[in-house]
């Protein structure tokens, strides 16, 4: 087992000198450590994130709401600015737009995120009032970094949570995170000191290639995905695409930590630790050069996509949470025009207030599409009753939604695309979708 | 003509990092591609339930899980919750890692210093002994 060197603060706060909750915390923080390989923890400076209230740090530390209360009444905060990830654990609720949203949390039908009683509940309020006063934002996204207004600078370190969200610290912000954000490390400020802390360990690896320029969405989509499966765990270095705009980087981070494991990568001459190509290797040569052309990249959209019928239920659209622009573009199509079957757009809570003031929330609800907020579909572990075939636009979503049906005989069929296709299938009930 | 027939049980030993100390016997399941949690996993049933996996619904409840890495959300604990593996083997490593031994706390390893997936199949019987750091592979 790796030994953990802890600094004199540290080891006052494992012996209990600090208090119960800051003990417990730092012997989750060193097992963690040691199961990492980690020889010491690190002071973190940037920001963090983590899945909400969180007072579980795993099955065998577990913080109480009377935990909680003690630090708020010694007048304690988080010691690094701190978001909460999507909708409160474990139901996951939207926070906007639950009424009208017909699902049992994870098929038990006595749990309806519609009914008030139990959304209410799933709410948590008691927790989230007392970590709010130890300082966290309550934003509740999985996209957080759409809107923290305060982002870590270039070489932070943070200690952030959601897999889209740790290559986008990692690879797009410059900062340096593992995927760890928890109670512990946010509240403390530290964090085991290994993997992307470390700046040996963030130089590409291993060199992608394509043959077909990278520019719509969609391609950013599917080659994320593809990437992913290429990369596994190493650093991939991306070269041969166009420079991606924030919607796209959102769907690369997304997708490139579903196919893979990927929490870095470079992009050169777009990600800012890759000025150019040598520098994105750190001066050595890639272990390995792969390509991920129109062949990879047809094959992965044909893995996605996952049906055989084209009669399409329900649209869902906004993994991640979507950010204003492609909400405004929504609108633009939709305005005037109704929808046919069930259509969601989820973002996060504070934009959702934005969508409000600027129209977005009527134009969209007038075309009978529902906007929601906070949670996520796949998280909230259920379709609505009777949907069979579901249509999506994110490699994120299209992979995991179908895992809330491992019974054999009741398979979700996935139909994935562009957003317009989604929308068209929205209209008209029909999939007409097709990788060109 | 050979009067004795000697049969020898060959054991191959690797050499690796202990993420999580222990010592267990079971029989390894395989993972030839990646595995992911989240809604992929049903920790219940002790199964994965990523469509079009190889390993789709396929018991690991007891067994030496051994798999090449870890991809996607940090669902990927789940694994580590309710009908378990008895140890995790694993070529690559990743926050995933720890998240998952967080929770399982049973035998895991990795950076082994010759690729497990390389040795081990399906059906062979696997000592974690993550005491020691180290895993013996007896061939089915």
């Amino acid at each position: 087992m790796t030994e953990v060197k802890l600094k004199d603060d540290e080891k006052r706060m494992l012996a209990g000198e600090e208090g119960h909750a800051k003990q417990l915390c730092m012997e989750y923080l060193v097992e963690a450590a040691q199961i990492a390989g980690a020889e010491s923890l690190i002071d973190l400076d940037g920001t963090g994130d983590m899945h909400s209230p969180g007072l579980k740090l795993s099955s065998y530390y577990e913080l109480t709401i009377d935990d909680l209360k003690e630090l708020v009444d010694k007048g304690e905060h988080f010691k690094i600015p701190t978001f909460a990830d999507k909708s409160p654990f474990p139901e996951q609720p939207p926070i906007d737009g639950w009424e009208g949203c017909p699902i049992c949390s994870y098929r038990n039908e006595e749990l309806r995120h519609d009914d008030p009683v139990f959304h209410k509940k799933a709410l948590h309020e008691e927790e989230y009032e007392l970590l709010r006063k130890l300082g966290m934002f309550t934003s509740h996204s999985c996209a957080n970094y759409l809107t923290m207004t305060y982002w870590p600078t270039i070489g932070q370190h943070c200690s952030w949570f959601e897999s889209s969200q740790i290559p986008y610290c990692n690879a797009v912000l410059g900062a340096r995170t593992n995927f760890d954000g928890s109670f512990a490390t946010c509240f403390l400020g530290k964090a085991p000191y290994w993997g992307m802390h470390i700046t040996e360990n963030r130089y590409g690896t291993v060199l992608i290639k394509t043959d077909r320029l990278i520019h719509t969405d969609l391609e950013w989509d599917v080659y994320g995905y593809a990437a992913g499966e290429a990369a596994g765990c190493r650093v991939p270095v991306l070269t041969g695409t166009a420079k991606p705009t924030t919607s796209q980087f959102q769907k690369l981070n997304s997708a490139i930590h579903t196919g893979g494991g990927v929490d870095m990568y470079h992009i050169p001459g777009s990600t800012p630790e890759a000025p150019t190509l040598e520098a994105a290797f750190g001066g050595k040569a890639p272990a390995e050069e792969i390509m991920v052309g129109e062949a990879e990249l047809r094959k992965a959209y044909d893995y996605l996509n996952y049906h055989k019928t084209d009669r399409v239920d329900m649209v869902y659209l906004g993994c991640p949470h979507y950010n204003l622009v492609d909400i405004e573009k929504i609108c633009w199509k939709m305005e005037g025009r109704k929808v046919k079957i069930p259509t969601w757009i989820m973002t996060n809570p504070w934009l959702y207030d934005i969508c409000r003031k600027m129209g977005f929330l009527k134009i969209l609800t007038d075309a009978g599409i529902k906007l929601m907020s906070g949670a996520c579909l796949a998280a909230m572990g259920a379709v609505p009753g009777g949907v069979e075939c579901i249509a999506v636009d994110t490699a994120k979503q299209a992979n995991y939604v179908t895992g809330c049906y491992p019974d054999i005989d009741s398979k979700l069929q996935v139909c994935y695309g562009t957003t317009e296709e989604c929308l068209d299938a929205a209209v008209t009930g029909i999939w007409r979708g097709e990788w060109k | 003509m050979a009067g004795r027939v000697e049969i020898v049980m060959e054991k191959i030993r690797i050499y690796g990092r202990t993420e999580y100390p222990g010592k267990v016997e079971a029989e390894a399941l395989v993972s030839e591609k990646p595995l992911q949690g989240f809604t992929n996993v049903d920790p219940v049933q002790g199964f994965t339930t990523e469509r079009l996996h190889p390993l789709f619904r396929v018991p690991y409840t007891g067994k030496v899980l051994v798999f090449p890495s870890q991809r996607g959300s940090g669902g990927f604990l789940k694994y580590g919750r309710g009908n378990k593996p008895a140890a995790f083997i694993h070529t690559e490593s990743s926050s995933l890692n720890v998240l998952c031994a967080l929770e399982a706390h049973v035998p895991a390893m990795t950076d082994f210093e010759r690729d497990p997936m390389e040795v081990i199949e399906t059906g062979d019987m696997v000592f974690v002994n993550a005491d020691e750091g180290y895993i013996e592979i007896t061939k089915k």
